[in-house]
């Protein structure tokens, strides 16, 4: 027995080391950015003595961040210029006129629906390709699939001629839209789905349930941990989208992507005001993460199938 | 009971169980009226999908026949019927080359180069980072790891750094005089040529990119492990496995689903690297030795106006990382959709 | 079932669908032709409102001028900042998709001749005539803005070369700018500096810059008037030739252009001097604003005793898609006239931001004798008031992205020692001739 418990501090020893080893080396260049956002320029890059100790800069390089004339990162509150009276819509006109969106705002608010309706579309999709047969179905997965391959660097002009066809220029729904059905999105959820108890859903078939009461009372609360994945790289693959919403959109509904990429200006990067806006645009992601860690839990509940 | 040598295979009890699971995947009862039903679900993404991702598809595909020779007034597509007519003009004067798009890439070196690069990096890159993304979300899973969503989340973060934010920081880190090579002479080791040397600024983009994909990996990962029944591990414990049976011969075929997307997507990602080289090595220095397909693919249509012939390079690109995918799904044993 | 009703439903279209143009319908009705020259007499009306797209400095510089400009000849113009590279992303997937373009957009003349070459751009040789201004700019300026009989933009700015260089660094030395009349007589000076100190910087990264630079000094042309690759020519041979003595005299740095540890080199007098165009006091100023006044500038050396001693690097222009409708074009025209054709305009924004102007007729102002406190009280623009008659026209074309490319990786090997000049600019040529399907001359 002592051996045993020998063995199992041994693991528990290694385990804890792997784990922090991996989150000290992935801290570190986060860490870098924060410090980098509290100093002057020319300390951060002398790379010649490295600092890591944050500095008291962090308030200037935010103002100058905000002071940027072509770029708005942190929205301010609006003017309300005119009030309409249509009588219930009043409030709301007021509303959305009482903050002037800046970049962070966009992208949250971009990704946020984003999220939502691409975790319907994909989660259903998912459900069809692991748990159902139809005519295609093989060649239609991969077609979805190949999808995922295309460089969105070549799908940047095609994209933009069909929005200003449709009139969708300069709108938020002009990149949500085309991604909306994600492949990488529909493949996760064919994967994790597949490993659903079919005689699960045979019973509910059996008590009378619709398919689509098998697949909202079933098929997603058992996936949990993975809707919750599926969240992040979904919430992620918006965020980081920075082609397309370059093209499509103009300044005042600029993504955080987009709006770095502004400070690379001319000639020169400000590295100072870049390092402020990705400090700040971590906060919502890690938000994010730590409202979804909960979700991280078993999703098969044992002893639900009888054996 | 007792000690079992673990190379005689796992014991008869645990296949069976394993069998069992196995079989509750692959085994399909039909019911009524199912075609349909499949169909119906997949509805709302094929109509987004064929509405937004169909032209642009097509439409490149369409491109790698012909020459881009500049934008004009030709009309790409009309359509004239007594209800409605619609035509699409002013897209591009084109001249139709037939498949010489195609044939020039075989001597095409700088596209060799290219994909060299790219295959190279990811061959390195793909297994090592899918790898520490298992072994970071096994040990997460573990019991005993207070924590776990703190740690969750840290190693998760990378992916939230912005793209220009975190390829400078990694840029300033690699330096000669830079962090990682600070730490690597007060360790004794000698200092890497991170950014000069061909071989190992294709390292740094290894770096950098499992730094940032890892946790991301992980996540994934960890929500397959949730999805693996508890009683499979208790039956195993019963029978005796230790822990690293309990990995190989639970834990793996359970995940393989979800291991196969993890390689599959990362595979696909890396050939579409194009950001960090850019901004790391200045877009292929030294000597072209970090430039990527994708990079190569913009460099062409956006630089030089190829536009045909970029499109062509995509399809190539397309297929190429179809046939992989396709090899990995067969490998990893997907029996059937 | 479906799929036989399918079938004959597109059969019954196919009349009605097709690509390519159609002979029933008129097509190109309502679309701009590319051509200004011919609408110039129908009088059409300025558009009321009209976006300019331009980056940085240069935008900042167009708003001095925006409320003037709306004084005088009333509409609505609006400037529309973007960087550098987003701005070029952005204003070429306009231009390729053919929607979305602002009335007009800066372009650099390094890119002119490949975004003239799409054929996306309005032809405003009409309206260059009618305002008779094509004289009052440098001559040299026309080159890339030119083709087929055509002019596709306006010149705004240029970058006539100079050497600007660290007075107290030098003075330290012993190094006499005003003795210096060749490259090798400035090497030479240059060994004088101590072991860790450099004249100037070689960056890696960017050979071609200084190698064009020093090509269009002595007249040299990248490519023949047929097309033909022409960068293994003698005088690129004689600049490469020289750029391999500054490297093997010890007297260069190489950090990266444009890096971090560049900028800090001039700061702290590590790098000496740095050739480059006007605008770049412009930078130095916003960079190492604490070194103000141990700055001078002079003219770049000649290549060969009693050579050339003027060049250029950089320049702008403004340039109008062919997208956009009559009216918005004559707006933006009206507009490029007055920010760019006027004397006063291109002053304005000279004495702001820096922006060395390609109207030649602005030469003459005072404006140019103003000391510059940066450079210690030195008249600089009147320095490069004198260089700028003198550059020489230069033939970029949509290539030059390739020649960029072979310059500097072959001129690494060179500079490595792996190669000769003789056979770095052979093999630069024969690489752009491969790629690019051109002769070699």
């Amino acid at each position: 027995m002592r051996e045993e418990t020998r063995r199992e501090a041994v693991w528990q020893f290694l385990t804890y080391g792997f784990i922090l080893l991996g989150a000290v080396v992935t801290l570190v260049p986060l860490y870098w950015i924060f410090v980098a956002s509290t100093l002057k320029e020319s300390e951060f890059l002398s790379s010649t003595d490295p600092t890591l100790i944050p500095g008291g800069n962090f308030f200037n390089n935010f103002q100058s961040l905000q002071a940027r004339d072509n770029v708005q990162f942190v929205g301010h509150v609006g003017e309300m210029t005119q009030y309409v009276d249509l009588g219930p819509l009043y409030f709301a006109y007021d509303f959305w006129n009482l903050w002037d969106m800046g970049a962070i705002e966009s992208s949250i608010f971009v990704a946020g629906v984003y999220t939502i309706l691409s975790l319907l579309l994909c989660s259903m999709a998912g459900f069809a390709f692991a748990k159902y047969e139809f005519r295609f179905k093989q060649p239609i997965f991969y077609a979805i699939l190949a999808t995922l391959i295309l460089p969105i660097q070549l799908l940047v002009i095609p994209l933009f001629l069909l929005m200003s066809q449709i009139g969708l220029t300069n709108s938020y729904w002009a990149i949500i839209l085309p991604w909306l059905a994600n492949p990488l999105g529909i493949f996760l959820m064919r994967q994790n789905m597949r490993s659903i108890p079919d005689a699960l859903l045979e019973s509910a078939r059996m008590d009378g349930a619709t398919e689509f009461q098998l697949y909202y009372k079933i098929a997603l609360p058992t996936m949990k941990s993975s809707l919750a994945a599926l969240s992040i790289i979904l919430f992620l693959f918006q965020w980081n989208l920075f082609l397309f919403p370059l093209v499509i959109l103009d300044q005042g509904k600029y993504t955080i992507p987009v709006a770095i990429n502004q400070l690379v200006g001319a000639q020169r990067v400000y590295y100072d005001q870049i390092m402020v806006a990705a400090t700040l645009s971590i906060i919502p992601i890690f938000v994010l993460f730590l409202f979804l860690q909960k979700q991280f839990v078993s999703g098969i509940l044992a002893g639900s199938v009888k054996e | 009971m007792a000690t079992h040598d673990s190379l005689s295979g796992p014991d008869p009890s645990i296949r069976d169980r394993l069998r069992f699971a196995r079989q509750s995947v692959s085994e399909r009862m039909p019911t009524p009226g199912e075609g349909i039903v499949g169909y119906m679900f997949l509805l709302p993404a094929f109509l987004l999908f064929g509405v937004f991702l169909a032209f642009p598809i097509l439409y490149t595909f369409y491109l790698s026949f012909f020459r881009f020779e500049g934008v004009g007034d030709g009309t790409l597509l009309w359509i004239d019927t007594e209800f409605f007519s619609y035509q699409l003009t002013n897209i591009a004067d084109l001249q139709f080359v037939g498949l010489q798009n195609y044939t020039s890439m075989f001597s095409d070196a700088l596209f060799h180069q290219a994909m060299f690069n790219t295959t190279f990096i990811l061959v390195v890159q793909v297994p090592l980072m899918v790898g520490l993304a298992l072994l970071f979300a096994v040990a997460l899973d573990a019991s005993f790891v207070k924590l776990r969503g703190v740690f969750r989340t840290v190693l998760a973060l990378p992916i939230s750094a912005n793209l220009v934010a975190y390829s400078t920081v990694f840029l300033l880190m690699m330096q000669d005089a830079g962090l990682v090579n600070y730490v690597l002479t007060s360790l004794g080791l000698p200092a890497i040529p991170w950014l000069t040397s061909s071989f190992w600024s294709r390292m740094t983009i290894v770096g950098a990119v499992t730094w940032r994909w890892t946790g991301y990996n992980m996540i994934i990962l960890l929500a397959g492990l949730q999805n693996v029944p508890k009683q499979l591990y208790e039956a195993a414990e019963i029978d005796g496995a230790n822990r690293i049976e309990k990995f190989r011969y639970v834990t793996i075929p359970q995940l393989r689903p979800v291991l196969l997307f993890v390689f599959v997507t990362s595979t696909i990602g890396t050939f579409k690297l194009f950001s960090e080289p850019v901004i790391i090595n200045g877009g292929g220095a030294p000597l072209d030795s970090t430039i990527t397909i994708v990079q190569y693919i913009y460099q062409t249509a956006f630089i030089d106006f190829r536009l045909g012939y970029a499109s062509a390079l995509t399809y190539v690109l397309i297929a190429i990382v179809s046939v992989l995918s396709a090899i990995q799904l067969n490998v990893g044993g997907e029996d059937s959709a | 079932m479906l799929h036989g009703a399918g079938i004959a439903g597109l059969a019954g279209l196919a009349g009605c669908v097709g690509t390519g143009d159609p002979e029933p319908t008129d097509t190109g009705g309502s679309n701009n032709g590319s051509n200004g020259s011919g609408s110039s007499t129908s009088q059409s009306q300025l558009a009321g409102s009209a976006e300019v797209w331009g980056w940085d400095v240069a935008a900042k510089a167009m708003d001095l001028i925006d409320e003037p400009y709306e004084e005088a000849n009333g509409g609505d113009v609006s400037i529309n900042q973007i960087g550098r590279a987003d701005l070029k992303d952005k204003f070429k997937s306009t231009l390729l998709s053919g929607s979305g373009a602002p009335a007009a957009s800066m372009m650099e003349s390094v890119d002119a001749a490949s975004w003239v070459d799409t054929g996306s751009l309005r032809d405003i040789s009409g309206w260059l005539e009618e305002s008779g201004i094509k004289g009052d700019f440098v001559e040299g300026k026309w080159g890339p803005l030119e083709k087929d009989g055509g002019t596709y933009a306006l010149p705004w700015d240029i970058g006539p070369v100079g050497t600007f260089y660290r007075r107290d660094v030098l003075n330290e030395y012993d190094i006499d700018v005003e003795s210096v009349e060749t490259w090798d007589q400035y090497i030479e000076e240059g060994k004088k500096l101590p072991e860790d100190q450099y004249l100037l910087n070689l960056p890696s990264n960017d050979y071609d810059g200084l190698w064009r630079m020093m090509l269009r000094q002595i007249g040299g042309q990248p490519f023949t008037t047929n097309g033909a690759v022409n960068i293994a020519s003698d005088k690129s041979l004689q600049v490469a030739r020289i750029l391999k003595r500054i490297n093997d005299a010890g007297i260069a740095n190489d950090l990266a252009s444009w890096s971090s540890g560049w900028f800090t080199a001039f700061g702290n007098g590590t790098t000496a001097s740095l050739t480059a165009g006007a605008w770049m006091e412009g930078t130095l100023k916003a960079e190492l604003g604490d070194t103000s006044g141990n700055w001078g500038v002079f003219k770049p050396p000649a290549v060969e005793s009693g050579g050339s001693r003027a060049t250029n690097w950089g320049g702008s222009n403004l340039t109008i898609p062919a997208q956009v409708s009559e009216e918005k074009a004559r707006r933006a025209w009206d507009y490029m006239e007055y920010t760019l054709g006027r004397e006063e305009s291109q002053l304005t924004m000279y004495r702001e931001y820096g922006l060395f102007p390609a109207l030649e007729t602005t030469y003459e102002s005072e404006a140019y004798d103003e000391p510059h406190e940066f450079l210690d009280g030195q008249p600089a623009g009147r320095l490069f008031a004198e260089i700028a008659p003198e550059i020489e026209p230069y033939r970029y074309t949509i290539d030059t992205p390739e020649v960029t490319n072979a310059i500097n990786s072959h001129f690494r090997d060179m500079m490595a020692g792996d190669k000769t000049p003789k056979e770095a600019v052979d093999a630069a040529a024969q690489q752009v001739s491969n790629r690019t399907d051109r002769d070699l001359a």
